[in-house]
């Protein structure tokens, strides 16, 4: 079986390999879709039933509101139970659950209201880290979802309003209320976010990146045709080892040259749809070195995200996109986008569509790996 | 909702969002290790942004009329962003999470804010929270 393995042209990358799986939690899992679609159609319902609730005028709008997320997050959790059959525990407490959050959202006016459900809905949500932690179920995102909505509600459920009959508006409570609910809810994220780290995925190879499925074992047919795709590519981008001639080609550097190195890019063949072919690239790859860029392979892509291209070397050409990366125009770097699908502030959140590289030097990692060592970088920037 | 618990319910939604800046900052940092230094910036820019956040929550809290004001821009700011990106094609996340945390927070706090009854509840500079206790 060929062993993939993967090294980067960027320095975090080396940061990025320790993430075996990057993906999972921003994905719909198959059998939790039923639970969003319930959340969903909750919402209606939940809204026309309290319209019909006459004791709703006499509590305030945050625990109507309260009431609202609460019923969402019950029909969530009952909404998953006929896809967890299998495992009757795992039904067992999404029923109790849901049913508990449906009860209490119709109970708001019950003297016990408040502490009732903040101690729901914070059980629910450590049951649910705890949960996870153990690894008897993996994030994605109908959980974070409901998990942000129970978060929500629980604010919601403890806020002091001006109005209310039983005020606990004191500075000692808002403190409190100002303090618990973010550490909560980073308590929440991180826990998310380590696991999501440490689900092995054989699809997620590194941060930021997810393979095209294919067979685990390379035929001999494929080991040809990985050859064949190597030395036809190989020969056709020999010319662009004199930049000169890239750039009349149309290839422009993506990126300052102070780092290890650059992607080149030719807006023409990328928008043309050329489709693996080794005389059209979309991208060249250069060392940034003393003497000027050095060729270090080719890179294709294709058209559009989600559209991966053929893959004649099965697991050796499989292509690989990029996912839910942060990228800041600023020195052209990037990070992770948090499990609250937010970047930090100058980084914008993007996708990338399937790429492919040939890699024409001696990469430890192999010629189509998704990343150039940084060591046979090196080697090529000290050569220069 | 009833008017009274607008700011309230909107305080909670801005403590929340910016908690969610917070945690992007602090989430670009261990990039820094890794050789991106321009990361240093953005993660501070994101936590001072979470700072304000908090600031603007409790003073929706107090009824200042800047923090109605401050907070009301900075979720069209954010709104309009987050739609922009959503609507280029550049791959940008679009599920759940990403539409409830970048499109929906957003404009339940511009919805709990704006209007003349709004506008009105915040004319007059109010008390701290503690002093409007059963008010």
């Amino acid at each position: 079986m060929a062993e993939r393995v993967f090294s980067s042209t960027y320095l975090s990358y080396g940061l990025l390999r320790y993430e075996p799986d990057h993906g999972l939690m921003f994905d719909i899992s198959p059998d939790h879709a039923i639970g969003l679609y319930a959340g969903l159609i909750a919402l209606p319902i939940a809204l026309i039933v309290m319209r019909l609730m006459p004791a709703r005028r006499a509590v305030p709008g945050t625990v109507r509101a309260a009431a609202i997320l609460m019923a969402m997050a019950g029909a969530v959790h009952l909404g998953l139970v006929s896809t967890h059959l299998e495992e009757p525990i795992t039904a067992a407490l999404f029923v109790g659950n849901g049913i508990a959050y449906l009860v209490l959202a119709t109970m708001f006016t019950w003297r016990w209201w408040r502490l009732a459900s903040s101690v729901l809905i914070i059980a629910t949500l450590l049951g649910y880290l705890a949960f996870i932690a153990l690894g008897l179920d993996t994030p994605d995102q109908v959980a974070v979802a409901t998990k942000l909505l129970e978060l929500t509600a629980l604010g919601l459920v403890l806020v002091p309003v001006r109005d209310e009959l039983r005020s606990r508006d004191r500075a000692w409570y808002w403190a409190a209320l100002a303090t618990g609910l973010p550490l909560l809810t980073i308590f929440s994220g991180a826990t998310i976010w380590g696991v999501d780290l440490s689900t092995a995925d054989a699809r997620h190879v590194h941060v930021g990146a997810v393979l095209q499925a294919t067979n685990d074992v390379v035929t001999p047919e494929q080991e040809a045709a990985a050859a064949q795709l190597y030395a036809e590519t190989k020969a056709a981008i020999t010319p662009y080892e004199d930049w000169h001639a890239a750039w009349k080609a149309g290839y422009r550097p993506g990126g300052p040259d102070n780092l290890p190195s650059t992607h080149w890019m030719n807006d023409a063949y990328a928008k043309a749809g050329y489709v693996m072919d080794p005389r059209h690239p979309q991208g060249l790859v250069y060392a940034n070195t003393r003497r000027g860029p050095v060729l270090l392979g080719a890179m294709f892509q294709m058209q559009h995200i989600g559209q991966f291209g053929p893959d004649p070397g099965g697991p050796l050409t499989a292509w690989h996109q990029h996912e839910n990366i942060c990228v800041t125009p600023l020195g052209l770097e990037f990070s992770l986008m948090t499990p609250f699908a937010i970047c930090p502030i100058g980084a914008i959140d993007v996708s990338v569509a399937p790429m492919l590289h040939v890699w024409i030097v001696d990469n430890p990692t192999g010629p189509f790996a998704v990343d150039i060592d940084p060591r046979a970088v090196a080697a090529v920037r000290a050569r220069a | 909702m009833s008017d009274g618990a607008r700011p309230e319910a909107a305080f909670v939604l801005l403590l929340m969002q910016s908690t969610f800046w917070f945690a992007a900052g602090v989430s670009a940092f261990p990039f820094v290790l890794a050789g991106e230094p321009w990361m240093v910036g953005l993660g501070l820019a994101s936590c001072v942004l979470a700072g304000l956040g908090s600031l603007l929550a409790a003073g929706l809290i107090c009824r200042s009329r800047r923090a109605r004001r401050w907070t009301l821009v900075l979720e069209w700011v954010c709104l309009g962003g987050s739609a922009l990106l959503l609507l280029l094609p550049i791959g940008a996340n679009r599920g759940p999470v990403s539409l409830m945390v970048n499109i929906a927070l957003p404009l339940a706090l511009v919805a709990l804010l704006r209007g003349k009854k709004m506008r009105a509840a915040f004319s007059s500079h109010g008390a701290s929270p503690t002093a409007s206790a059963g008010g």
